[in-house]
């Protein structure tokens, strides 16, 4: 899910195009200054003044002006800027979810060099868990022989083992560190699913589809955001969770137990793994529909917004 | 910010846009006229300002992505330092070494005492054949003999030999073919596929040609080319055959051959089958699990390791120390694994002969066989023709082949 944006702040007004060409041609000359103080008689004032101190010669024609300049400033407000920036992203939430990118992929790649080996192979012992069915009924078996070849997946399981086992201590400290952060720092405000969130949630997704016009009120996330980016933490831990009870079914039989049995823990760490390949295509889907901006804020923090938007900063202290 | 008003706004925003949702389009487009509306007002004003803002923002833009993209040049070169570095028993050495890691973590955490959960009997069913690695051929039962070498005390037992090295143990060709492989949960498949232990063991299937012997280890399934060698060449092999006695070379298969093979000499025990059935019974009903990802609930039947190393103890050291590790292997040293002796000692860890219910089959590794619920299966070694007490790590076959030495689950 990206940020929903209702307008593109960054582009207020349609069209207002580069900056150049509106900002008033002056040129250090008589003629020009007066000119320019004509046709814009209350606003510019300060630029002729501006282009008299830099001016080459005192003009005496404009000896007035400073006259003038002194009187206007009480008058006139210094021009507000009609966007800000809006730290977005917290530094650390950045690193975190940047590093969970590659590590997550590395997990799941590794992942499935381990899987194969249960796949439907010489041995004629199609696999029992990864499969969609009910009971004897047996729909479907993941993956095709194809699909296995092209992500040359055959005969590297000690290689999908090894990374398996070095890259879970990498996800359980960066999803450890991340759910401290959001903790301590109380962004968890911003990402938990509200009252709201769910009705929010249907309203974003149909509008999302086009079959419904008018987003909900949003802050930094609106309803179906909320409900994904929880729904993929809980996800994260369930992974580590499931994945504890296969690695250690002997010593943690208990987790294991709880979770319906080995193989069952297996069908679950499995399901996870496909849901989040779900998350990461809606995710950049999403990502890449809500634009740059919102984008460049998960890099860089900072999103532009319309200055008169309400700060995120309220939302994240306790009402 | 906690009084009423932040509230009544959030409210009053709400209910707005729930009355716009009964008539999207005219609010909706109310609302962009407006906003446009009030930017063309501003718009000359503010310009300057918003340059500076968008100046800001683009500073800001250049500087994370530069960050970024040296923080993804890094992650890229750790990636590729593991990736390159020079193999340890055929994976990476940072990837060996992160798996000797954990096995110590795993050993400090649980100390290998949990018990693996039992199950009644009618959940259980016949174990898969996987792997015929030390079992090409049948052993004649009478020849069997179990060699324990390390022992206190050594010769104060019967059972007490010179050199265990020396016993012959005798094979034949099977007689039974074994079950062919099929899938015990679910209907063989029609079309035929190529079954690496199809002939179980008898040496005629691909495996035997040179495909692969199992998926826990690749091969690619070629035939391997017979490669003829020079005559002196072959003349000089059978010499040295003949010099040791026309025996069968030992480390056969892939992993090749055990740093662990006993030197001829070496002094220990030679158990018959009535030394080990002389001790306790015990029956099990766990689940088996196999590291490429399989798991069958199975019923043994056999003898406790614990028992077996309470009345054979090993020798201790200068220090009075008990030896860490016990080393085991098939008669033919084909196949070969280490434990620690703690694991040996796990009140689960059972010589099993048993299998549902009957007596154990050539093929799953009669005469004594491995049953171990704290290891993957590829610990729990068949037909065990050598138990040895020794103090460094001793060599495991899948290990050679990239896989975990600990395997502990």
């Amino acid at each position: 899910m990206g940020a929903q944006m209702p307008e593109d702040p960054e582009n207020p007004m349609d069209g207002s195009g580069p900056v150049e060409p509106v900002r008033p041609i002056v040129e250090p000359s008589a003629e020009g200054v007066e000119a320019v103080t004509e046709a814009l008689p209350v606003a510019k004032k300060a630029v002729a003044a501006d282009v008299v101190s830099v001016g080459p010669a005192p003009v005496p024609v404009l000896a007035p002006a400073p006259v003038m300049v002194a009187t206007e400033p009480e008058a006139r407000v210094p021009a507000a800027a009609t966007i800000r920036l809006e730290k977005k992203h917290p530094l650390a939430i950045r690193w975190m979810h940047w590093v969970n990118f590659p590590v997550l992929f590395t997990m799941i790649w590794s992942g499935l060099l381990i899987y194969w080996n249960d796949s439907d192979n010489a041995y004629q012992h199609p696999h029992a868990v990864y499969r969609v069915g009910v009971g004897s009924l047996t729909l479907a078996r993941m993956f095709p022989p194809w699909f296995w070849k092209a992500i040359n997946a055959p005969y590297r399981v000690t290689e999908g083992l090894g990374y398996h086992f070095f890259f879970m201590w990498l996800f359980a400290i960066n999803g450890i560190l991340y759910v401290s952060y959001l903790l301590i720092s109380g962004e968890w405000r911003v990402l938990v699913p509200e009252r709201t969130s769910v009705q929010d949630a249907i309203q974003v997704t149909l509008v999302d589809l086009h079959l419904r016009k008018g987003l909900p009120p949003q802050k930094k996330y609106n309803g179906a955001q909320r409900i994904a980016y929880s729904a993929v933490i809980l996800m994260g831990l369930g992974s580590l969770v499931t994945g504890l009870s296969i690695y250690k079914p002997t010593q943690v039989h208990w987790i294991t137990s709880l979770l319906g049995g080995y193989e069952m823990a297996r069908w679950e760490h499995f399901w996870l793994t496909m849901g989040f390949c779900a998350f990461f295509v809606v995710h950049v889907v999403q990502v890449a529909l809500a634009g740059w901006n919102n984008f460049r804020s998960m890099v860089s923090g900072y999103e532009i917004v319309r200055a008169t938007k309400a700060t995120l900063e309220e939302e994240r202290s306790a009402r | 910010m906690s009084d009423g008003r932040e509230e009544r706004k959030e409210q009053e925003e709400r209910r707005r846009w729930e009355e716009e949702r009964k008539n999207p389009d005219r609010h909706q487009d109310e609302r962009d006229r407006d906003w446009e509306r009030e930017g063309e007002r501003e718009r000359l004003d503010s310009l300057a300002a918003d340059a500076e803002v968008r100046a800001e923002s683009g500073r800001r833009t250049r500087r994370s992505f530069l960050v970024a993209a040296a923080a993804a040049a890094g992650g890229y070169g750790f990636y590729r330092w593991i990736d390159r570095s020079p193999g340890d028993q055929l994976i990476p050495r940072p990837l060996r070494k992160t798996l000797d890691f954990n096995a110590k973590v795993a050993r400090g955490v649980f100390d290998e005492r949990g018990l693996a959960p039992t199950y009644p009997v009618s959940k259980s069913m016949e174990l898969r054949t996987n792997g015929n690695y030390g079992l090409k051929m049948d052993l004649v039962p009478e020849s069997y003999r179990l060699q324990i070498v390390g022992v206190e005390n050594a010769t104060r037992f019967p059972q007490y030999v010179d050199d265990v090295t020396a016993w012959e143990y005798k094979y034949a060709v099977k007689k039974e073919p074994g079950p062919v492989e099929h899938d015990t949960k679910v209907a063989p498949k029609n079309e035929a596929k190529v079954d690496p232990n199809s002939d179980a063991g008898a040496g005629e299937g691909p495996m035997m040609q040179g495909g692969p012997a199992s998926t826990m280890f690749g091969g690619s399934g070629e035939k391997k080319e017979e490669t003829k060698l020079p005559p002196a060449f072959e003349k000089a092999l059978a010499d040295l055959k003949k010099s040791q006695g026309n025996k069968r070379p030992r480390g056969q298969e892939e992993a090749g051959m055990s740093d662990n093979t006993l030197d001829p000499g070496t002094p220990g025990l030679l158990l018959t089958m009535d030394d080990v059935t002389t001790l306790p019974h015990h029956e099990l009903v766990t689940e088996f699990k196999c590291i490429e990802g399989w798991s069958q609930v199975v019923h043994w039947g056999g003898y406790r390791l614990a028992d077996l190393i309470a009345k054979y103890p090993p020798a201790r050291g200068a220090d009075g120390s008990l030896p860490k590790y016990v080393y085991m292997e098939t008669p033919d040293g084909d196949y070969y694994c280490g434990f620690s002796l703690q694991a040996c000692k796990h009140p689960q860890s059972l010589l099993a002969t048993e299998m549902a219910g009957r007596p154990l089959t050539q093929w799953h590794g009669a005469p004594i066989r491995l049953h171990m619920p704290i290891k993957y299966g590829y610990k729990q070694i068949k037909r065990i023709g050598l138990i040895a007490y020794t103090d460094m790590q001793p060599d495991d076959y899948w290990t050679k082949l990239g896989y975990d030495w600990y395997a502990g689950l």
